[in-house]
C-alpha cells in the first residue's frame, strides 16, 4: 500500500470531446474528481458514459480537450501511471491463478510459480480473497473476480480508479463488500469514480455525483440536493419535456412527415390481436405467467432494468428467447407462423447489420422469393435495387448512395436501414429492443414516426424501451417488468408529462414483484432499482 | 483488451477514405491490380524464354490449371460462408480412387461397378465427405477446421485402404475395362477439341459460368455473403444458416471429386496421395482472389485470376527450368507477397 499522496490528487477534465463518424459522442466534457471522495456519474442511454469510460481507461484516444492531474497534463494511455477501471465483467485472465494475475507483466521471476511478495499478500488479504490465491480464476466467483483486478490495480499502485456498473451481478452482500472496499480506497487519497444505474446506491455512497446528457455535465448533485428524485428529474427531464410534448401532438393517423420523406402505404394486416400471449414463461423463470394482448396499430412498450427479465420476454415473442406456454402472432402458433408474422431487432446494432454489405443490399437482406428473386432463385436485380430506392425515400435514409458500405452511415441511418429493412418484411408484429439506442435526437424523432406509421396500417410493435421519454414519445401502453413479474398494462395516454409517467412506472416496478413473490434464480433477487437508469453498457445477448 | 462490450456507441466508422469506396469497385480494382501482376510476370517470362506466350504453351497453362480452379471456385463459397474445408486434396485422390477400385475392380474391392455407376459413387464420396464435414461444423459446432482437417486424415487413409497403396492404369487392368467405357473415361479429361484446345478449358469455362452466376446472380450467392459476413446478424434475419453451410461444404467435397476425376482421366493412372500437394494452392488461389478469410468477401473472377497467377508462375518456373522446389518457393512467396499488398493498399481488416 501507498502512503496517502501529498498534495491531494485532483483529476481535471476540461473540454473533452470525440465523435465517431456523424455523431458526437462527447461535446466538451468538463469535471473534477478529487482524491478522497467517490464521484458518481449518471446518464441516461448514449449519453457518452462509455466513451468517457473508455477515454479515461486509456484505450480510446479523444478529438479534443485537456486532462490534468493536480495542475499537471496527464494522459491516460501511460501505462505506468492509467486509470484503474473495474468492469461488470472483469477483464482479466481468466486461465491463469488469482496469484498470476496480480503479477502479469511486472514478473520478478523467470522459472517456477508466480509468487506473491508479502505486500501484495496483504493486498489479498485486505479482499479477503488471499485463500483463493492459487486458484484459476475461471473457477472463481465473479465477485473474487472483481476484487482480483482490485488487487491487480492496488498492486501496480494505481491512483485512479473507475468502478463501471461494478455490481450489476453480485449479490447484495458481495455489494456492500464492494462498496466497502471503495470507501476504503478513497479513504487512503484516491481518485475513485463509479459509474451505475443504481441511484440509490448513488445517494447512498458517492460524495457528489454528476449527471451527463448528450456529451456535457449537465448537472452537478452533491450534498443536501443528492437525492434519488433529483437524479432523476435531472436524467429524464433533461430539457426535453417540450420536444417531448411536441412530437407526441404530431401523432396519429395525422402525422406528418416532417422532412417531407414519403412514408408510404403501410401494409394492412386485419387480425383481431396482433400478439397474444397467456401464460407465457421462461423456462429458467426470468420471467413468468404473463399475460399480455398487443391490438392492431398498436405499439406496447415492455420496460424494465437489465435482468429484470424484460429483454428476455420481448425477445421470446419472435422465437429468440425460449419461452413456454400458449402465445399467438396474427392468430398463428406455429413456429413457421411466429416466423412469418414477426421480425426481430435486438439491440445490438452490430447483431442487424451486414458491415461486408451495401446500403441496397442490407435493405433488401431479409427479403426472398419474390420480392428479389424469381422462383429458380435468381436474383431480380433491377427490382432490388427499385425497392432499395424506395426503402431509402421512404425512411429518410441519407446515405452516399446504394452501394456505399452500410458502415459509412451515421448511426441514426444505420439504425434506420436496419428498421427499413424489417418493415419491408411487412410482419404483422415488429420487436425491438432499445431501437434508438446510441441515435442523435433528429434521427431519434425519425425513427418514432416511423414506427407509429408502421402500426397505422394495423401492424403491432413490441419494444424493449429503458428510457421514459422513449415510452412517452412511442408507445400506447407500457407493462414494467421486474425480477420476471408483469405489471398491467398501463395507457401513455393518461400521462401528461414525462415525469408523470416515469413516476407511475416507477411505482409499478416497486410493486410487479410483490413482496410475496420468490424470485425464480438469484441473479434476479437484487431489490428493487430504479428502471429510470438502467444499465445500457453490458450487452446481453440472451440465449440466442 | 478493448470493451467489446461497451455499445451505447454506434458502430464506430473509421476514419478511413475507402470506407467510402462501394465494394464493387475495390473488388474490380483489385481484380485488375492481378491482371496487372500477371502481365507484369508474363512479360518476365516471355523475356527469358519465347515460348511462353505460344499458343501451346498458353493452352498447357490453362488446362494445368483447371483442377485446381474447380475447386477452388467452390472453397471460394466455403470460404465466403466464413468456414474453411482443408480436405479438398484428400477428398480429390479418394475420389479418383473410389473410381478406380470400383470401376475396375482393384484394390480391396472384390467386384467391378459400370463406369458410370463408379462414377456416381465416386460423386458420392465427395458429397458424404462434404456432408460430415457440414455435420460436425454445423450441428456438433466444431470449428470447420478442425472438422476439415480430421476429414483430411480420414480420406487420405480411405484412399490407402480401398487401394491397397496401388496406382492403377485403367489401359493396362487385367481385366481391361470394356472399349466404350474405356473412350469415354479417356473423353472426360483428354479429349483435345478444335484448335487444339484441351478440353479442361471447357470444363473451366463452363464451371466458371456455372459459379459465377450462383455467387453473383442467385439468392443464394446473395444470402451467402450475408451468412458469411455476419452470422449472427443472418440468424436474426432468419437466413437459412446452416442450410446454406450444409450446401457449400457438399458442393466442396463434390467439386474436389469431379477435379480428381478430370485428373485422373488426363493422367490416364491414379496413385495414392495424389492430391496432398493441392490443399495449400486451392486456399492461395482464392485468398489471393481477394476472399476474406473471416468470411462475408470474395469473387468468383477473382479466384479464377488467382490460379491464373498461380498456374503462371509454375508453368514459367518450369520452362526457365528452376524444378519443382524452387517452383513450391515462389509460390508460397507469391500468396503471402499478394494478401499483403492487398492489405497494405485496401486496408481492410483481417484476411
Amino acid at each position: 500500500m501507498t502512503p496517502m499522496t501529498t498534495p491531494p490528487l485532483v483529476l481535471e477534465l476540461s473540454g473533452i470531446r470525440q465523435s465517431f463518424g456523424r455523431t458526437q459522442a462527447l461535446r466538451g466534457l468538463d469535471f473534477e474528481a478529487r482524491g478522497g471522495e467517490i464521484l458518481g456519474i449518471a446518464g441516461p442511454n448514449g449519453a457518452g458514459k462509455s466513451t468517457l469510460v473508455r477515454i479515461l481507461a486509456g484505450e480510446e484516444s479523444r478529438d479534443g480537450g485537456e486532462i490534468q492531474v493536480t495542475g499537471r497534463a496527464w494522459e491516460p494511455g501511460d501505462s505506468t501511471d492509467r486509470v484503474a477501471v473495474v468492469h461488470q465483467e472483469p477483464q482479466i485472465w481468466t486461465n491463469l491463478t488469482l496469484a498470476e494475475n496480480l503479477v502479469v507483466g511486472r514478473e520478478s521471476f523467470r522459472f517456477g510459480r508466480a509468487r506473491l511478495t508479502p505486500d501484495e499478500r496483504q493486498i489479498l488479504h485486505e479482499l479477503d480473497i488471499e485463500g483463493d490465491a492459487d486458484q484459476p480464476l475461471a473457477e472463481c466467483s465473479l465477485a473474487v473476480r472483481q476484487r482480483a483486478e482490485i488487487a491487480r490495480a492496488i498492486a501496480q499502485e494505481a491512483r485512479f480508479f473507475l468502478f463501471d456498473e461494478p455490481n450489476s451481478a453480485l449479490t447484495d452482500k458481495e455489494s456492500d463488500q464492494l462498496f466497502a472496499y471503495m470507501h476504503e480506497l478513497a479513504r487512503k487519497g484516491r481518485i475513485v469514480i463509479l459509474v451505475t444505474h443504481r441511484l440509490s446506491e448513488m445517494v447512498a455512497h458517492c460524495a457528489r455525483v454528476l449527471v451527463i446528457r448528450d456529451g456535457r455535465v449537465t448537472a452537478e448533485l452533491g450534498a443536501s440536493e443528492l437525492t434519488v428524485e433529483a437524479i432523476s428529474v435531472e436524467l429524464v427531464v433533461g430539457g426535453s419535456v417540450g420536444r417531448g410534448g411536441q412530437l407526441r401532438e404530431h401523432r396519429g393517423p395525422e402525422l406528418e412527415p416532417s422532412s417531407g420523406t414519403d412514408l408510404g402505404t403501410p401494409p394492412t394486416i386485419t387480425k383481431e390481436a396482433v400478439l397474444a400471449l397467456r401464460n407465457w414463461s421462461h423456462p429458467k423463470g426470468r420471467f413468468i405467467a404473463v399475460d399480455l394482448d398487443l391490438g392492431p396499430g398498436e405499439i406496447v412498450a415492455v420496460v424494465g432494468v437489465e435482468g429484470s427479465g424484460a429483454r428476455e420476454l420481448v425477445a421470446s415473442t419472435a422465437n429468440y428467447a425460449p419461452g413456454t406456454g400458449h402465445r399467438a402472432i396474427a392468430g398463428a402458433e406455429d413456429d413457421r407462423g411466429i416466423s412469418r408474422g414477426s421480425v426481430y431487432l435486438p439491440g445490438d446494432r452490430r447483431a442487424m447489420l451486414f458491415g461486408n454489405l451495401s446500403v441496397s443490399e442490407n435493405l433488401v437482406v431479409r427479403l426472398g422469393v419474390p420480392e428479389i428473386a424469381t422462383e429458380g432463385g435468381f436474383l431480380r436485380r433491377q427490382r432490388l435495387r427499385t425497392l432499395a430506392t424506395k426503402l431509402v425515400e421512404r425512411f429518410g435514409i441519407r446515405s452516399q448512395g446504394l452501394d456505399a458500405p452500410v458502415g459509412s452511415l451515421s448511426g441514426g441511418n444505420q439504425q434506420k436501414v436496419a428498421i427499413a429493412a424489417a418493415i419491408a418484411r411487412e410482419p404483422a408484429l415488429l420487436v425491438l429492443e432499445e431501437p434508438t439506442r446510441g441515435v442523435d435526437a433528429g434521427a431519434k424523432g425519425d425513427i418514432y414516426r416511423i414506427l407509429r406509421h408502421f402500426v397505422a396500417g394495423g401492424s403491432g410493435v413490441l419494444v424493449y424501451c429503458t428510457e421514459v421519454p422513449e415510452v412517452f414519445e412511442l408507445a400506447d401502453r407500457v407493462v414494467v417488468v421486474d425480477g420476471g413479474r408483469v405489471s398491467r398494462l398501463m395507457a401513455v395516454a393518461d400521462h401528461s408529462d414525462i415525469a408523470s409517467l416515469a413516476a407511475t412506472i416507477a411505482r409499478s416496478e416497486h410493486t410487479a414483484a410483490g413482496p410475496d413473490v420468490v424470485h425464480a434464480a438469484g441473479a434476479l433477487s437484487r431489490g428493487p432499482r430504479s428502471v429510470l437508469l438502467p444499465n445500457h453498457d453490458s450487452t446481453d445477448k440472451g440465449p440466442l | 483488451m478493448t470493451d467489446e462490450t461497451a455499445t451505447d456507441m454506434p458502430t464506430r466508422a473509421p476514419p478511413k477514405a475507402n470506407r467510402l469506396v462501394p465494394r464493387p469497385i475495390l473488388d474490380s480494382l483489385r481484380a485488375l491490380g492481378l491482371v496487372f501482376a500477371i502481365v507484369v510476370i508474363a512479360a518476365f517470362f516471355q523475356i527469358q524464354n519465347q515460348a511462353f506466350l505460344s499458343p501451346e504453351n498458353v493452352l498447357t497453362i490453362v488446362r494445368s490449371m483447371a483442377s485446381l480452379a474447380i475447386i477452388a471456385f467452390a472453397q471460394l463459397l466455403v470460404i465466403i460462408a466464413g468456414e474453411l474445408d482443408l480436405s479438398v486434396g484428400a477428398v480429390y485422390g479418394l475420389g479418383a480412387t473410389t473410381l478406380a477400385v470400383f470401376w475396375l475392380g482393384v484394390g480391396n474391392v472384390p467386384f467391378q461397378l459400370p463406369l458410370v455407376l463408379a462414377i456416381v459413387v465416386a460423386l458420392g464420396v465427395g458429397a458424404l465427405a462434404g456432408g460430415i464435414n457440414a455435420f460436425f461444423t454445423t450441428v456438433v459446432g466444431i470449428p470447420s477446421f478442425i472438422a476439415t482437417l480430421g476429414m483430411l486424415s480420414i480420406a487420405a487413409g480411405l484412399e490407402l485402404l480401398l487401394s491397397n497403396a496401388s496406382s492403377f492404369n485403367p489401359q493396362y487392368n487385367l481385366p481391361p475395362p470394356s472399349r466404350v467405357e474405356l473412350d469415354i473415361f479417356r473423353a472426360l479429361g483428354a479429349t483435345v477439341l478444335p484448335f487444339r484446345i484441351p478440353i479442361q478449358v471447357l470444363w473451366l469455362a463452363v464451371l466458371f459460368g456455372i459459379f459465377w452466376v450462383l455467387r453473383h446472380r442467385t439468392l443464394f450467392g446473395f444470402r451467402l455473403l450475408a451468412v458469411g459476413g455476419n452470422a449472427d446478424a443472418a440468424r436474426i434475419s432468419r437466413l437459412p444458416v446452416r442450410k446454406y453451410k450444409w450446401i457449400v461444404f457438399v458442393l466442396s467435397g463434390v467439386m474436389a471429386v469431379v477435379a480428381g476425376i478430370l485428373d485422373f482421366s488426363y493422367v490416364g493412372s491414379v496413385g495414392p496421395g495424389s492430391g496432398s500437394a493441392l490443399t495449400f494452392p486451392v486456399f492461395a488461389a482464392v485468398v489471393i482472389g481477394g476472399a476474406s478469410l473471416s468470411g462475408g468477401r470474395g469473387t468468383v473472377i477473382g479466384t479464377l485470376i488467382g490460379a491464373t497467377l498461380l498456374a503462371v508462375l509454375r508453368n514459367g518456373l518450369a520452362i526457365m527450368g528452376v524444378g519443382a522446389f524452387a517452383g513450391l518457393l515462389f509460390v508460397g512467396i507469391v500468396t503471402i507477397g499478394a494478401v499483403s499488398f492487398d492489405r497494405l493498399a485496401f486496408g481492410r481488416g483481417k484476411s
